[in-house]
C-alpha cells in the first residue's frame, strides 16, 4: 500500500521538481529555471489575455510553453516534446537528417505537430488562409505603393548587419549569418514568413523569435506612430489622396497568376510563401470556389494556427530560452520594426517630394505587413492631422505589398544561406 | 563562401561583420526592389490594357447615376434627421458598388424608406442569409 503510493509520488511533477534525477534538473538552479519558464509562460498568457496582444496566436504559444517547461521525470511517456530529437544532431539520422520514424514512434503530441513546423507545411497553409482575405484591388488600382511595400523591408536588413555587429562586439552573444537572418525577418512584420525562414535557417532561436514577432506586431500602434511624426512634416501628413481608380475583376484574378510566375521567375524560394498566398487569394478573386476559399480563410486557417501557435512555444526550454541571445532578439526585433517604418516612410517621403505632394508619406508605414494593423495606425495618425481624411484604402496598397515583399526578402536569405 | 566566424557568430571581428552584412543588404534589396518593380510595371501595363480612360468613364457612368436617385426622388423627405450625412454616405457608398463606378460620378438627391412587404417566411430567409455570412 505504503509502496505503491511512493511509486506514484515518484512519477508527479513535485518530485521531478525536488528530485535530482528529473530531466530538467540535474541541480537546484535547474528547478529554478524551470520555475521561471513557466513565470514567463504565465506573463505571456497574461499579455495575451489581459492587454489583447495577438491572443489568437500568442495565447497558444505560451501555452505550449507551458506544456513543454512542466516538470517531468526523466524518459517520461508524459512528455510532449523533446525538443533535443529536433535540435541535438545526435539523435539525428547519419548526423544531419531529422528521425522522422523515431518522431513518429515515440514522440509526444506536440513532437508529431511540431513536424509541420519543422517540414514547412504550417506558414504556407496560413498564407493560404491570409490571400483569401487579401484584397489586392488598392495595389492594382495603385501600382507604385509597391514600392513602399520593398522600401519597408530595409528594416530586414538592417537589423540582419545589426545581429552580426552585436555578435562580434558581445562575447556572450553568438549570431551566425543564420541566425541573423532569422532575426533580421522580424522586420517583416510577419509572423508566417518569420517563421517559415527561422525554422530552416535557426530552428533553435523559433520561440524567441515568434514570440517577439507577434508582440510587436501586437505593439505596432505604439511603436509606428512616434516615427511616423517624427520623419514626415504635418504639412504632407494632411495631404489627402486622390480617390482610387475602379479595379476589374479580370485584373484581381491576373494578378495572383502573374505575381507567382513572376517570384517564381527570380526567386525560386520565395514560391512556397508567395505561392499559397495567391492561391488563397485566387480562390477568392475567381469567384468560382466560393466553398474552399471560405474553408481555407475560416476553418483551415483556425486549425492551422492552433498547431502553429501551441508548438512554436513548446520548443522553448529554459537551456535555450534563459540567454543572453533572447534578450539580443528582443533588443533586435525592436529595431528591426524600427527602421521598417522608417523605410517605408522614407520612400513615402520621396515619393510625396516626386509627385509635389499627391501622395501622403503616412502610407509608408505601412508597407511593414502585418495586415491590416499598420494600415490602420495610418489612417489613424492621418485623421488625427485632417479628421476628413481617409488614408485607409491608400494604406492598404503598400500594406499588402508588404507581404509580397517580406516573403521576397525571406526567400533571399533562404536561398543565400539555406545550403551553407 | 562563409567562414566559420560568420557560420557559427564565434570569434566574429567587426569589419567581417560589416563586410558581409553591408554586402548581403546590397544583393537582398536589389533583389527585393526588382521584384517588386517588374510587378509595378506588370500593374502600369494592367492599368493601360484594361482601364478606360476617366472621362470616357464618367460619360458612361453619368447615365446610370440619375436612376437610383430619381427613384427615390418621387418620395417625400425622410422624417428622421439624425446622421444624415452618415446614411447618405452610406447610400452612396451602396449604389456605387453596384454600378461598379466611383462615388464621385454620384448625387444622392433623396431618400425613402420602402415599406417591407416580404412574407415573414423570406425575410426569415433573408436573415439567416445574412448571419451566415459574418
Amino acid at each position: 500500500m505504503l509502496e505503491s503510493f511512493l511509486n506514484f509520488f515518484q512519477n508527479t511533477g513535485f518530485y521531478a521538481l525536488i528530485s535530482n534525477g528529473g530531466t530538467w534538473l540535474s541541480s537546484g538552479s535547474e528547478a529554478i529555471k524551470t520555475i521561471i519558464m513557466l513565470a514567463i509562460a504565465c506573463v505571456l498568457l497574461y499579455l495575451a489575455i489581459v492587454k489583447k496582444f495577438e491572443p489568437l496566436l500568442l495565447l497558444p504559444i505560451a501555452f505550449g510553453m507551458l506544456l513543454t517547461n512542466l516538470p517531468m521525470i526523466k524518459d517520461s511517456s508524459a512528455i510532449m516534446m523533446h525538443t533535443e530529437w529536433f535540435t541535438d544532431s545526435q539523435y539525428f539520422i547519419d548526423g544531419h537528417s531529422l528521425d522522422v520514424g523515431m518522431i513518429c514512434r515515440e514522440g509526444g503530441l506536440l513532437d508529431l505537430l511540431y513536424l509541420g513546423v519543422k517540414l514547412g507545411i504550417y506558414p504556407p497553409l496560413i498564407f493560404i488562409g491570409i490571400g483569401c482575405m487579401t484584397d489586392f484591388g488598392p495595389l492594382i488600382a495603385n501600382p507604385k505603393s509597391i514600392l513602399l511595400g520593398a522600401a519597408a523591408q530595409f528594416g530586414v536588413f538592417f537589423t540582419f548587419v545589426g545581429a552580426l555587429v552585436l555578435s562580434a562586439l558581445i562575447p556572450s552573444i553568438s549570431f551566425g549569418v543564420k541566425e541573423a537572418a532569422s532575426i533580421g525577418i522580424i522586420g517583416g512584420a510577419d509572423g508566417p514568413t518569420a517563421i517559415y525562414v527561422t525554422k530552416s535557417l535557426a530552428p533553435s532561436l523559433l520561440p524567441a523569435i515568434a514570440v517577439a514577432a507577434y508582440s510587436y506586431m501586437a505593439l505596432i500602434p505604439v511603436i509606428q506612430p512616434p516615427i511616423m511624426k517624427l520623419m514626415t512634416r504635418k504639412k504632407d501628413r494632411m495631404i489627402v489622396m486622390e480617390q482610387l481608380r475602379p479595379v476589374s475583376k479580370t485584373e484581381k484574378i491576373l494578378f495572383p497568376i502573374i505575381v507567382t510566375i513572376v517570384v517564381a521567375l527570380i526567386i525560386p524560394d520565395a514560391v512556397s510563401l508567395v505561392g499559397c498566398l495567391m492561391l488563397g487569394n485566387l480562390l477568392k478573386e475567381s469567384g468560382v470556389a466560393d466553398r474552399l476559399a471560405k474553408t481555407a480563410q475560416n476553418e483551415l486557417m483556425n486549425i492551422v494556427t492552433i498547431f502553429l501557435g501551441v508548438t512554436v512555444g513548446a520548443p522553448a526550454t529554459a537551456s535555450s530560452f534563459l540567454s543572453a541571445q533572447t534578450l539580443g532578439i528582443i533588443v533586435l526585433g525592436l529595431i528591426a520594426f524600427c527602421f521598417s517604418t522608417a523605410g517605408g516612410l522614407f520612400l513615402g517621403d520621396i515619393m510625396c517630394w516626386l509627385t509635389k505632394g499627391k501622395v501622403n508619406p503616412l502610407i509608408g508605414s505601412a508597407g511593414v505587413s502585418a495586415v491590416p494593423m499598420a494600415a490602420r495606425v495610418s489612417q489613424t495618425v492621418g485623421q488625427k492631422e485632417n479628421p476628413s481624411n481617409f488614408l485607409l484604402m491608400h494604406a492598404m496598397g503598400p500594406n499588402v505589398a508588404g507581404v509580397i515583399g517580406s516573403a521576397v526578402a525571406a526567400g533571399v536569405f533562404l536561398s543565400m544561406f539555406s545550403n551553407i | 563562401m562563409y567562414s566559420e566566424s560568420l557560420l557559427t557568430g564565434q570569434d566574429l571581428s567587426l569589419g567581417e561583420a560589416l563586410a558581409t552584412g553591408g554586402q548581403t543588404t546590397v544583393i537582398g534589396l536589389v533583389i527585393v526592389f526588382s521584384v517588386l518593380i517588374i510587378l509595378m510595371l506588370v500593374l502600369y501595363l494592367f492599368k493601360v490594357i484594361f482601364y478606360k480612360d476617366p472621362n470616357k468613364q464618367k460619360k458612361a457612368a453619368a447615365e446610370p447615376a440619375p436612376a437610383p436617385a430619381q427613384e427615390p426622388a418621387a418620395a417625400s423627405a425622410p422624417v428622421e434627421e439624425t446622421d444624415e450625412e452618415e446614411l447618405i454616405a452610406v447610400l452612396t457608398a451602396a449604389v456605387a458598388a453596384s454600378l461598379n463606378t466611383s462615388t464621385y460620378n454620384l448625387r444622392i438627391k433623396s431618400y425613402r424608406r420602402t415599406d417591407n412587404k416580404m412574407p415573414a417566411w423570406n425575410r426569415a430567409g433573408v436573415t439567416e442569409t445574412i448571419n451566415n455570412r459574418f
